[in-house]
């Protein structure tokens, strides 16, 4: 069998899974279970990524966003002790949010096929950059925004510990509260 | 083994100096919070403020110079001209008023003041480091830690429910913005193969024709990111809940720093990478604006409380900004328009941004001490407290367009540009807008000098909120007077 | 491959999300309707990264970026979100006048 139709059956079965698990993620009524579709959507989008030759990105997938940001999450809630059953979440916007989306997607999806059809993807991988590739400019032309994100990184940590650590009781009075 | 692809770079020192002092100061303040002792916490504030003079020394002693430095493919990514640097002067202002507006607030209440002091400063490191961002992940990154301390900041009253509703609208918004703001750009970098903005400007202009919906696509998804940043209609429901319950030296930061910061990214990307394209994306600026100056100002008519009047005020302001979007033209003849536009829309934000943190001092000064956030608490003013009143007064009237003081110019300037490029019918929704917006402001002005007041209790203000109302006040005052002070600035800043 | 497929991919993730966001009341899932988007636009990202080849790596590195800031946002919100439920002593985040827009 050849390689491109061996990339054409990846990409419509992760794909798939992807769209599922994406649509159960808004329409699920547990949070717990939103929560762990969205791993779903993640890894196929890791694995869509690997097809598309961004091993680093794929790996920064996985580790950050699978095994923290969702863990997080699942922390929070578990944190507040909410009522892992179900309720209902959704607002009474549901009809006119699908019109919305449905046609956005119809819109979006015509300009783009019609701006992109005759553009083909050539990943037989020659000519990817590779992570080394990815380092060595990092740490030069985007240094920058490097370091600023270190800080924004730091204003998120100490803002996140401030906000969610418990005070002593009166120090939850303010003046002119 | 050998690196391939590794660009050496020099970088370029007194280029990033102002981020740099910045920077400093804002983990200087974080690492002393650690050893003052509680009632001692206050001398954050000081120290915070030094670093803001010392940045704006760094950002004083670049004048004049056309620096930049991290090149992507030969292209500089952080440039510093006189358009950066007069935006990082406006930053470094707004910061030293908006902790003068600060200090008693955070002092009197049980906050956590070292930490709101460094969140303040990393935040405002966003807005300088957004004035000389030019390519799209700079851009992005700035924005982001414009928002990100904003919105703890916003949530810093943790006790009161409103404070936690208006850091969590906040943050939602902020969070869907970015992701709105991000799918423009990844459009914008597939359709240019690049993120550099001289290189999008120089391949956009020649894309095919098929493509030009992409670009508006493009254009339209960073729009509504932006519109959500800068509180435009029909993306503006979050700022009046939120400033009304985020502590209020916070609403006065949103509503100066942060807008601004967002205002100098838009500007940025519209005047620098997407003018060639302008036919196709300048109906969706005018339809912004209009939209913007109308209903900010219609629903600022009905306010009762003054932090929400301010709010919507506010809003009604972005829409005279987003004006000058509406006015880019495109094709050879076109820089000396697109000029014209861009230093009104600076001038603008400098002027708005001084009279509007102005009004919050004045606000928060009412408040304080036998006084509250009611507009009809604000009768007879002048008879308890005539200088707070004056002061008021006078950004009020500012803030409506009205002579004397510099909010006129700012006006008249976009009025002129609006005339100039022969958009009249803009010209006209703004004429009748700035008649609705003179409506609201002056009652509350004809309430402060003519009404009864319910007490005649004298309204005590700090020494320091004085100083900084007074020397705003008086700014505005000089500009009226003798504009060029701020268009001579403008006037020699192009991107 | 064609390109658009991924594109189509991205753009049906990102109006999911969309739909999540206007149709949701409760803060996280509202965050992880957001977080949909959020994939979509990385999946853009590489597409267009893939397409340039060795020209490519600003694509995948503004795809970290985002990684990166996504995590810093996530952070924020869960902490704001524990600050709500530990004032309210209530999970009904969205019983908050604010979430019905």
């Amino acid at each position: 069998m050849n390689a491109d139709v061996v990339r054409e059956v990846f990409f419509w079965g992760v794909g798939a899974i992807m769209v599922i698990a994406a649509l159960r993620v808004v329409t699920t009524q547990n949070v717990v279970h939103a929560a762990l579709y969205l791993v779903g959507t993640l890894m196929g989008a890791a694995a869509l990524y690997v097809l598309l030759l961004a091993e680093f990105v794929a790996w920064a997938q996985v580790l950050i966003y699978v095994g923290a940001v969702v863990v997080l999450m699942l922390f929070g809630l578990m944190l507040t002790r909410a009522p892992i059953g179900k309720a209902n979440y959704d607002n009474s916007q549901r009809p006119l949010a699908a019109v919305v989306a449905a046609v956005l997607f119809g819109v979006m999806s015509w300009i783009l096929i019609d701006a992109f059809s005759g553009t083909e993807l050539e990943l037989a991988g020659e000519n990817a950059p590779r992570t080394q590739d990815i380092g060595a400019v990092i740490f030069s032309s985007y240094v920058w925004p490097f370091e600023i994100v270190s800080v924004l990184l730091l204003a998120a940590l100490i803002g996140a510990v401030m906000i969610a650590r418990r005070d002593e009781p009166e120090a939850d009075k303010e003046v002119g509260s | 083994m050998e690196l391939t692809g590794l660009v050496q770079q020099s970088v370029d020192w007194h280029a990033i100096a102002p981020e740099l002092v910045l920077a400093v100061s804002a983990f200087i303040v974080l690492v002393a919070d650690l050893f003052l002792p509680k009632e001692g916490k206050w001398i954050a504030m000081p120290l915070a403020a030094a670093g803001i003079v010392a940045t704006l020394a760094a950002v004083v002693s670049l004048a004049g110079d056309d620096r930049g430095t991290f090149e992507v493919a030969g292209s500089a990514t952080f440039v510093v001209n006189d358009f950066a640097l007069l935006f990082k002067g406006l930053f470094c202002v707004i910061g030293l008023f908006v902790l003068a507006i600060s200090f008693h607030h955070f002092r009197s209440g049980r906050y956590y003041q070292g930490e709101y002091y460094f969140l303040m400063l990393t935040s405002l490191l966003g807005g300088l480091a957004m004035a000389s961002a030019r390519d799209l992940i700079s851009i992005f990154i700035a924005i982001e830690l414009i928002s990100i301390p904003a919105i703890v900041m916003s949530a810093m009253r943790k006790g009161d429910a409103r404070s936690n509703e208006a850091g969590l609208k906040f943050f939602l918004f902020s969070v869907l913005s970015s992701a709105l703001m991000l799918y423009g750009m990844s459009l914008i970098y597939g359709l240019t193969g690049s993120t550099v903005l001289t290189d999008i400007a120089s391949s956009i202009g020649s894309i095919e024709a098929s493509s030009e919906p992409v670009v508006v696509l493009a254009v339209f998804f960073l729009l509504v990111g932006f519109a959500f940043k800068i509180s435009a209609v029909p993306f503006h429901f979050w700022a009046p809940d939120t400033y009304e319950g985020a502590p209020s030296p916070v609403a006065a930061f949103l509503s100066t720093a942060s807008k601004v910061g967002g205002f100098v990214g838009l500007l940025i990307l519209m005047f620098e990478a997407f003018p060639s394209v302008a036919d196709t994306w300048r109906p969706l600026f005018a339809i912004l604006a209009v939209a913007t100056m109308t209903v900010g100002n219609l629903v600022a008519l009905r306010q009762t409380q003054i932090i929400r009047l301010l709010a919507y005020s506010g809003i009604a302001q972005s829409g005279y900004v987003l004006v000058c979007f509406a006015l880019i033209e495109s094709g050879p003849g076109a820089a000396e328009a697109n000029r014209q536009a861009l230093t009104s829309a600076i001038v603008y934000l400098a002027i708005y941004a001084v009279m509007d943190a102005g009004a919050f001092a004045a606000a928060v000064s009412f408040a304080r001490k036998g006084g509250s956030y009611f507009i009809s608490d604000y009768s007879g003013l002048w008879r308890r407290s005539p200088v707070l009143a004056t002061l008021m007064a006078g950004f009020l009237v500012s803030l409506a367009g009205t002579p004397p003081m510099a909010g006129a110019w700012a006006k008249l300037f976009v009025f002129l540009a609006t005339v100039q490029a022969e958009v009249y019918w803009l010209a006209v929704v703004m004429g009748v807008n700035a008649v609705i917006a003179a409506w609201y402001y002056l009652a509350v002005v004809k309430a402060m000098f003519f009404d009864q007041p319910d007490s005649t209790e004298a309204v005590e203000v700090p020494y320091l909120l004085r100083a900084a109302m007074g020397l705003a006040a008086a700014a505005l005052v000089a500009v009226f007077v003798y504009p060029p002070l701020i268009t001579d600035l403008a006037d020699k800043a192009p991107l | 491959m064609p390109i658009a497929y991924f594109l189509v991919l991205s753009s049906l993730l990102f109006c999911i999300g969309v739909y999540g966001v206007l149709a949701r009341q409760n803060a996280v899932l509202i965050l992880l309707s957001i977080e949909l988007m959020l994939n979509a636009v990385n999946i853009n990202l590489l597409a267009f990264s893939a397409h340039l080849a060795e020209a490519g790596v600003p694509g995948q590195i503004f795809a970290l970026f985002v990684i990166a800031v996504a995590a810093a946002e996530v952070g924020v919100g869960l902490a704001i979100v524990i600050l709500i439920f530990r004032n309210r002593q209530n999970v009904d985040v969205d019983e908050m006048s604010l979430m019905k827009w």
